[in-house]
């Protein structure tokens, strides 16, 4: 039965009164103005010291040099490549009297220059047994669903990639959509938290072995982290209490008006199309994790043209001026090559596209079981509640 | 079967046509061509009908790609994943088969087989053929293009491969005269369609 929309109308208007104001104002101007003379090593001194005075609740990002230089556009090889992969997934369901699922690792590799070439294909995994299904089939038993599936499938997208851009035309640059940050996995149990981290990881060592450089693909960042650590810098007295600020001296205005921002409207303000800001380090419990493979994850925000992106890759990666070049250089011309405004990567559309998995796959998946379990002898049954809900009678 | 002429594979397939994916993209066979696909020991023929480029995707279509700098040809050079990410099919109509040495003019009993190769006809296949056009009949169903187009340019491209034979295609003309009795500008289409151009 269709949604009754009756009384949305009323909320949607009290959700956009809550929106801060984004219309041009001063104010950002002001934070632009204040961020361009800021001083990152004051800021790297502050951030060193946090740990002695007020505990600060959000998550923060450190300069690894400067604060707001913007890195201009550099030159593209005349023949390169680029990776991209992406994953998608069939997960367990409890309705079908089978325990399986389903995981595609879609990949594209595109060549540019005097041979132009395309790669698109999948690699698809059908998974049943229980080394499978379970991580510690014997002992803890815990199932691969939700977001540990959601882990996984990400591993098999950096094992893929890594394949993939070891055999295609160098130079090569090998991108992944969303950050390589595995934050989800801190909740998890211990032992699954090592074994997925490290392959993770291995896979990111592989890349590095090789000497190809690879960056994620942030686009419309949520992350306020700079802004967090200018936050800090920012204020006047880090021995009160954020809840107890008065908010009123300039200092304090500021802050509050960068409470409001997000880093992707700062860069915005910063940076002109084609350019990047400087390099920055994330912190995150998890990444003291990537330190012990020297794979700490570090970012830089890049204006592709209308849009702000984030990008993310390991600490050896920024730290080789000439793999940084070439991911700059090689991101802003994928996104001269997008046929949309604003634009994406077409290396990440296309990885997306062989990734998918339709409506209609699934149905053949379902399709393929019940008929090879038909030749066996056995009745696929589904539970009666997920028959009520297909057979919809009246 | 001689691999230099397959030109595509038959990705659908019936009792009175079947669609093709061409090898080539944005090279579909020309339109009103006589092509075959072999099945076991018979051939059966039919006639181009309808070619087009698109995604096989139908959530995608084509987006302009073209800039100041760069565009026809240089698209295909800048965007290397257009080659798998277009395809081109065309469309053919069947006009008869060939069993044991005998030509039959007539739709075959069942339909080519999917996923078989479709082939363009060698010269003398045409000759032979188009040696009799009862067949143009079934022609007159295509609901592709209008169907006076397709006799015309069926018999354009006959005409070109028996080697510009005048006397077939006075003969030619004289069937469409009889095809067309009741209908003078339908008739005159297809008449102005196959009159030998200067210097063809």
């Amino acid at each position: 039965m269709p949604l009754r929309l009756n009384g949305f109308y009323d909320r949607v208007v009290e959700l956009a009164k809550t929106l801060p104001d984004h219309s041009p104002n001063r104010r950002l101007e002001d934070v632009l103005t204040w961020f361009r003379q800021a001083d990152p090593d004051r800021l790297r001194r502050k951030l060193a010291q946090r740990s002695g005075s007020a505990r600060i609740p959000w998550l923060v990002a450190t300069p690894l040099a400067t604060l707001a230089t913007r890195f201009p556009l550099p030159p593209l090889p005349d023949d390169f490549s680029i990776v991209a992969t992406d994953g998608s997934s069939i997960p367990p369901d409890r309705h079908s009297p089978l325990r399986y699922f389903v995981l595609n690792t879609g990949y594209a590799a595109l060549t540019y220059g005097s041979h132009p070439a395309a790669e698109l294909d999948a690699e698809s995994h059908f998974c049943f047994a229980d080394a499978e299904l379970y991580f510690d089939p014997q002992g803890k038993r815990i199932p691969i669903e939700g977001t540990r599936l959601g882990i996984l499938m990400g591993i098999e997208e950096m094992v893929k990639l890594s394949q993939v851009a070891q055999r295609v035309p160098q130079p090569v640059v090998a991108v992944r959509d969303g950050s390589l940050i595995l934050w989800n996995l801190q909740n998890e149990e211990s032992e699954l938290k090592a074994a997925y981290l490290a392959r993770f990881l291995g896979a990111l060592d592989e890349l590095r072995a090789a000497g190809v450089p690879m960056c994620s693909y942030i686009s419309y960042p949520g992350s306020q982290d700079v802004l967090n650590s200018l936050r800090l810098l920012a204020c006047d007295d880090e021995t009160r209490k954020c809840q107890d600020c008065p908010q009123t001296t300039p200092a304090q205005v500021l802050c509050q008006t960068m409470g409001t921002m997000r880093d992707r409207q700062l860069f915005r303000l910063l940076l002109r199309p084609g350019e990047r800001s400087d390099v920055f380090e994330s912190e995150s419990a998890i990444l003291k994790e990537y330190d012990r493979h020297r794979q700490h994850i570090q970012f830089f925000y890049l204006n592709v043209g209308d849009e702000i992106v984030r990008i993310e890759a390991p600490c050896w990666v920024m730290a080789d001026p000439a793999m940084l070049d070439l991911i700059h250089a090689v991101l802003i011309d994928q996104c001269r090559r997008s046929a949309q405004y604003p634009p994406y990567p077409p290396a990440l559309i296309e990885a997306h596209e062989q990734a998918v998995i339709s409506a209609g796959d699934r149905e053949m998946v379902e399709a393929l079981i019940e008929q090879v379990l038909a030749e066996q002898g056995i009745v696929y049954v589904r539970s009666a509640k997920d028959r009520s809900k297909r057979a919809r009678g009246v | 079967m001689n691999q230099a002429n397959r030109i595509g594979e038959i990705i659908e397939t019936g009792t009175t046509l079947f669609v093709a994916e061409s090898f080539a993209l944005n090279q579909p066979p020309p339109l009103g061509r006589l092509v075959y696909v072999q099945n076991g020991d018979i051939q059966i023929y039919g006639v181009v009908c309808f070619g087009t480029t698109t995604s096989p995707d139908p959530g995608r279509r084509a987006v302009r790609r073209s800039t100041v700098g760069v565009y026809d040809e240089a698209i295909y050079h800048e965007h290397p994943q257009l080659e798998h990410t277009l395809h081109t099919e065309f469309t053919v109509r069947l006009v008869g088969y060939s069993q044991n040495g005998v030509i039959y003019r007539y739709l075959p009993p069942t339909p080519p087989p999917l996923h078989f190769s479709v082939l363009d006809c060698h010269v003398n296949q045409v000759h032979v053929f188009t040696e009799q056009l009862t067949y143009l009949r079934l022609l007159l169903q295509a609901v592709e293009i209008p169907p006076e187009q397709l006799i015309a340019a069926h018999i354009r491209q006959a005409y070109q491969a028996r080697g510009h034979d005048d006397s077939w295609l006075t003969g030619a003309a004289r069937l469409i005269a009889g095809l067309f009795k009741n209908d003078y500008d339908r008739l005159m289409t297809v008449l102005n369609g196959i009159v030998p151009q200067e210097g063809s």
